[in-house]
């Protein structure tokens, strides 16, 4: 209860504060919009269909970027554990590229994919793919071997083994990097929208300020950052899988 | 009450083994009884963790061999049961031989059963406190169709009372379900309560410094005299090989190698 | 136990992605562009600098035709919007003229083939300082678009006139819509840029209006529309199309002032106050017709930016215009 009316207190509080310092008319609305102006401009946005159309645009980038770098990563990562040449070679590399803001890309993504749903779905697979690689790999570095001896006492085969050994072992360590990486996806796909394109959340942030509607911009803030939230708390689920929550109780 | 019959389970013979230029184990000779209880003590980094490890097959020794008459099970210090699997699951590893389900349901229960954890077989093990880990294995290990049992440190990750239950409980498993058991440890008292014959070794290379047979029979109380003789000169003959190693062996703090 | 909830999470999360899928593509809808046959897409890509509110209406406009629809594309910035004609990604673009002439002389084969509109740019200022003339604005700082733009080489050619050395003004670079904002925090002291942010200061009260750009450059030029040679090879008809649709929106704006106002401001989230006061106060703020730049105009432009070193070399004005598609009986699109 209180973990869920403490945040609500300081929202209410916060909000009130903001109408007020709205209401003694202290700043112009170029500097702070009002809060109902927020609340027209987000029921204006809604009830064009330009909310809906932003969120689907901005969703479908995320999921099918981040998706695919998921299908291809964690993959990746078991091979590269297992292959000490592959590790050797590619350990490196793969932290470079980590190390590297998907946001420098940009160009190159356009040159390459042009614009729209493309350039996006790249940036964003860029930005969670290489993490997701390290995560995984060094997950299973981190295995204690003492499970592979035990899966080795009561006679697994190697199939046996990645199935029912390094594949639980590591997933807490994966699930964890998943929420950070749809996280990061999450920002790096406004953040792609705001260079070309014509819908999008990030789009409509910067088409706001373009249109010098800051109250537009405001409710587009909100919005991005409710569905970032409602995101986590979704894959937050994944820790609560009977088989993994050791990971993160002991 | 001592199982011990003439029929040797295990013979390792001349064993020697070195990583790189360190020796670790020399010469070590060794015939071990079925039924019978050996324990090896001596401080960390006298190659008793690298004997077992020669002795279950994990590692081929340099020099000698080994020879086994019969299927093995293993308990390692901690982490041995795999934290994604619940207690039945755990215990369900060594019965994976048994291809009716029905029936190995019913042997796993008969294992819960028998460390008294009826109503956890579904609790994961960070959800059970050391000791009743401690018990999983145990039960896990003992409900496959081993012969040999080996235990390296099984309970030197508990506190010192939970440990001393966890003695007794053992002595009463292996009344149900009698076993050859080889224990690795460095608690001299763990070692001298619970063996048939003793073995301290001396680290660096290790060696067998004495054989111990122990008097009278299993099971003991911890205030017998035989094994409080026993404490004493066992702590007396390691400390004249390596005075300073005492204080860590009384205290537990060493870890195999 | 694991498995059965992995698997349940993977088919959740192939649900949700073809879900998404469909609601971003909406297949259903497809089959009504296929009723009206091979529909052809063309990408118009524009910078909400000056040609912000023709923009709107030249989408309307590609509502005439059947077999083509022009979808505007904003851009942020000129190294995107550069980049994606050099990849090959956007064929026509609105675009500011030396910029237009700049790649032209980097070897991009563009064309300019119409106008956006002409003057709708303003110098603004901060109302609290006594600004006269740009003598007045020595020391200070004053914002522009770009240094490719047509603005900056009005000021610089201001300048000259007034006797004001270049290095007397301090210029700096700033996105448009950023500009109201800092002349009100008092970043900078004076901007100029293309409608509607100028408007916007001026109703807000925290800017004043120093010049409009009709009064010291008559029949302004800033955007043109710049089509790649590709297009106009390959599909002059769409070309013809597309101007022929900016010139009658552009006819139908002059005369529908408050109209265009309404349908231009939710378009593209502007204001339709601030919208209304560019359009109608006074009228001729911004002009949609004489749309056809003339050779001398250019080469006006080409020559300042040739002398402010904006360009390096000399880019013949008969390869850059192409005037072919510029209809000659212009009407107001009929717009219901």
């Amino acid at each position: 209860m209180r973990t869920k009316l403490l945040p609500l207190l300081f929202v209410a509080v916060a909000i009130g504060l903001w109408s007020l310092v709205s209401s003694l008319q202290i700043f112009s609305n170029l500097v702070l919009p009002a809060p109902w102006e927020v609340l027209e401009g987000f029921v204006e946005e809604a009830a064009s269909g330009r909310l809906y159309q932003d969120v689907v645009a901005s969703l479908f980038r995320v999921t099918i970027g981040f998706g695919l770098a998921v299908i291809l990563g964690i993959p990746f990562g078991l091979w590269m554990a297992s292959q000490p040449v592959l590790r050797d070679m590619m350990l490196p590399v793969v932290n470079f590229f980590r190390n590297l803001s998907p946001l420098a890309w940009i160009p190159f993504a356009i040159l390459w994919f042009g614009i729209g749903d493309a350039p996006a779905i790249f940036l964003i697979f860029i930005a969670a793919l290489f993490p997701i690689i390290l995560a995984t790999f060094a997950a299973v570095e981190n295995i204690p071997s003492v499970y592979f001896r035990v899966a080795n006492d009561y006679g697994m085969e190697k199939g046996e083994i990645l199935r029912k050994v390094t594949f639980p072992a590591i997933a807490p360590q994966v699930i964890t990097t998943l929420r950070v990486t749809a996280g990061l996806s999450w920002l790096v796909v406004v953040a792609a929208e705001m260079i070309a394109g014509n819908d999008g959340l990030g789009f409509a942030i910067w088409d706001a300020r373009n249109g010098l509607r800051m109250d537009l911009l405001v409710s587009g803030m909100i919005v991005i950052g409710i569905i970032g939230v409602i995101l986590d708390r979704l894959l937050v689920q994944l820790t609560k899988i009977p088989g993994v929550r050791w990971g993160y109780e002991q | 009450m001592s199982s011990k019959t003439e029929e040797p389970i295990i013979e390792i013979s001349q064993v020697s083994h070195a990583y790189g230029s360190v020796r670790v184990l020399e010469n070590i000779n060794l015939k071990v009884m079925r039924g019978e209880f050996i324990a090896i003590v001596g401080p960390s980094g006298c190659g008793k963790t690298t004997l077992l490890n020669i002795i279950s097959g994990y590692e081929n020794p340099d020099e000698g061999s080994v020879c086994r008459r019969g299927k093995l099970s293993m308990i390692y210090q901690k982490d041995g049961l795999f934290p994604w699997y619940t207690v039945s699951e755990n215990i369900e590893l060594s019965l994976r031989h048994i291809t009716k389900s029905e029936q190995r349901k019913k042997q796993t229960l008969s294992a819960i059963r028998l460390i008294a954890l009826e109503g956890f077989e579904n609790h994961y093990p960070h959800q059970l406190s050391g000791g009743m880990k401690q018990r999983v294995e145990l039960a896990r290990a003992l409900s496959g169709e081993s012969d040999i049992l080996l235990m390296d440190e099984p309970f030197s990750a508990l506190d010192y009372i939970t440990r001393l239950k966890m003695r007794g409980e053992l002595v009463t498993y292996l009344r149900e379900r009698p076993r050859t058991v080889i224990l690795v440890t460095h608690d001299i008292e763990e070692a001298a309560q619970l063996a048939d014959r003793v073995i301290p070794m001396s680290s660096r290379p290790g060696s067998i410094l004495q054989v111990r047979e122990m008097t009278p029979p299993r099971p003991r109380s911890l205030t017998d005299p035989a094994v409080t003789n026993m404490v004493g000169e066992l702590l007396k003959l390691l400390n004249l090989q390596n005075g300073h190693h005492v204080v860590n062996i009384k205290k537990g703090e060493d870890h195999a190698l | 136990m694991l498995y059965k909830h992995l698997k349940r999470w993977a088919l959740g999360a192939l649900l949700f992605t073809v879900l998404l899928t469909f609601l971003r593509f909406e297949p259903w809808k497809f089959e009504a562009f296929q009723n009206t046959r091979s529909l052809k897409i063309i990408d118009v890509g524009f910078l909400p600098v000056t040609c912000h509110l023709t923009c709107p209406v030249t989408d309307y406009a590609s509502q005439t035709s059947d077999s083509y629809r022009y979808d505007s594309q904003r851009f942020q910035d000129f190294p995107t919007m550069v980049e994606s004609i050099r990849g090959g990604r956007l064929e026509a673009t609105f675009m500011i003229v030396p910029l237009a002439m700049k790649l032209r002389e980097q070897g991009v084969p563009v064309r300019i083939v119409y106008l956006g509109h002409r003057d709708g740019s303003t110098v603004m200022v901060r109302p609290d300082l006594d600004i006269a003339d740009l003598r007045d604005l020595r020391g200070m700082t004053f914002a522009i678009p770009s240094k490719y733009s047509n603005q900056y080489l009005v000021i610089r050619r201001l300048m000259l006139e007034q006797g004001v050395e270049p290095e007397e003004i301090n210029f700096i670079e700033m996105p448009p819509p950023d500009m109201p904002g800092a002349l009100s925090a008092k970043a900078i002291d004076a901007y100029f840029v293309g409608e509607p942010f100028p408007a916007s200061s001026e109703l807000s009260g925290e800017g004043r209006i120093l010049y409009h750009v009709k009064d010291i450059w008559p029949n302004f030029i800033s955007c043109a529309l710049v089509v790649h040679e590709r297009l106009i090879e390959e599909h002059p008809d769409l070309v013809a199309d597309l101007v022929r649709g900016i010139a009658e929106s552009g006819e139908w704006a002059e005369e529908n002032r408050e109209e265009a106002a309404r349908i231009a401001a939710p378009y593209f989230r502007q204001n339709v106050e601030v919208v209304r006061h560019v359009l109608m106060s006074p009228p001729d703020r911004v002009s949609y017709r004489m749309l056809s730049p003339t050779d001398q105009e250019l080469q006006l432009i080409h020559d300042i930016a040739l002398e402010t070193g904006i360009l390096e070399r000399e880019v013949p004005i008969s390869e850059l215009l192409d005037r072919r598609f510029i209809p000659d009986d212009i009407r107001p699109l009929q717009i219901q």
